[in-house]
């Protein structure tokens, strides 16, 4: 029978419960497949970066491939002064990349498709740009608040709708990635099961829906993670170069 | 090789690529993940004005006036978001 296509997306124990005090830290299939991915990506730059050939393996193409990718869009976006935080955009895309690519495969976990996950990452992108936009200009970053050449009469308005529009950043961030996920592997999900209780007459149709759906789906992961590192360098862009 | 030939070849071969570059430009993945960004872009700005004003709210017992007044200027707040990131776009 057709399963419920949010069963893929329950979080549950692995192995003992463990808590700190009021906190349920267990293990659990999220933090395992966060884990999985982080040692994939380990492993493939470790491999990919010991001996560098002039003729390259197809490991260590991959790697200078994604390294030149990233530094490139760091370098277009955000200018030569963010090159100190190319280590920390590049562990960020490679990291959501993993665990979309991961959730791609039959029987896996998706942990971006969870929004505590996605929310977490994008809240430390927020904390991490506003300190470096205070390191950078002391207090004249909060001149990114008060645009220039407004009348004095608006400016009230308008300061309460840049703190807004500036604090809404982490959450279109998250909510992005999170929703474009979730929906999709709800998507696939649905489509799966009508595979199976159409039979073998009308499920034709639904199945090469799935296939399109699939091909569809490795293409948003992709996507969602270079737009998650893209925006991350525009908003460094904001805190390093301060102007509007 | 002559050097003139050479010289046309090499022109030729610079427009090929580019052309290329230039059509790469429509169809790249950037634009798709730039219409993800704006759809987004309107709703946590609303979201956010909306959760302030409930905060304002519940601190001040005024329900619903700064629900109200916050909603309006989230809206407000995600409308210059999506035009200030299309304005990136163009660039």
């Amino acid at each position: 029978m057709a399963a419920n296509p949010m069963t893929q997306f329950n979080v549950y124990r692995i192995g003992p419960e463990i808590k700190v005090g009021a906190f349920d830290i267990s293990f659990t299939n999220a933090s395992l497949f966060m884990i999985i991915s982080s040692v994939a990506i380990l492993l493939i730059f470790n491999l990919g970066s010991k001996k560098s050939s002039l003729l390259p393996n197809k490991i260590q193409l991959l790697a200078e491939l994604s390294y030149t990718f990233v530094s490139k869009m760091i370098s277009d976006t955000a200018g030569s002064k963010a090159k100190p935080y190319f280590a920390f955009i590049f562990s960020l895309f490679m990291f959501v990349l993993f665990c979309n690519m991961f959730g791609m495969i039959p029987y896996t976990f998706t942990v971006t498709s969870h929004i505590i996950v996605t929310f977490v990452l994008a809240a430390f992108i927020f904390i991490g740009v506003t300190v470096i936009g205070f390191m950078k200009h002391g207090f004249g970053y909060l001149k990114l608040f008060v645009p220039s050449g407004v009348p004095a009469v608006l400016l009230p308005l308008i300061v309460v709708i840049e703190i807004i529009s500036y604090l809404s950043r982490p959450v279109s961030l998250s909510v992005r990635l999170f929703a474009n996920m979730m929906a999709g592997h709800t998507m696939m999900k649905v489509f799966g099961g009508f595979v199976i209780s159409l039979g073998i007459v009308g499920g034709w149709l639904p199945l090469s829906f799935s296939v399109a759906l699939t091909g569809l789906e490795i293409l948003v992961a992709f996507l969602q993670a270079y737009v998650f590192a893209i925006l991350t360098c525009i908003y460094l862009n904001d805190a390093l170069n301060l102007h509007h | 090789m002559p050097k003139d030939q050479f010289k046309t070849r090499l022109e030729i071969a610079k427009k090929r690529i580019l052309k290329k570059n230039h059509h790469n430009k429509d169809d790249n993945p950037s634009s798709i993940g730039a219409a993800f960004k704006l759809s987004t872009e309107l709703v946590a700005a609303v979201a956010v004005g909306t959760i302030i004003g409930f905060i304002f709210d519940q601190t001040f017992g005024t329900r619903p006036w700064f629900i109200l007044i916050f909603f309006f200027v989230g809206v407000v707040a995600g409308i210059t978001n999506v035009i200030r990131s299309a304005k990136n776009m163009q660039k």
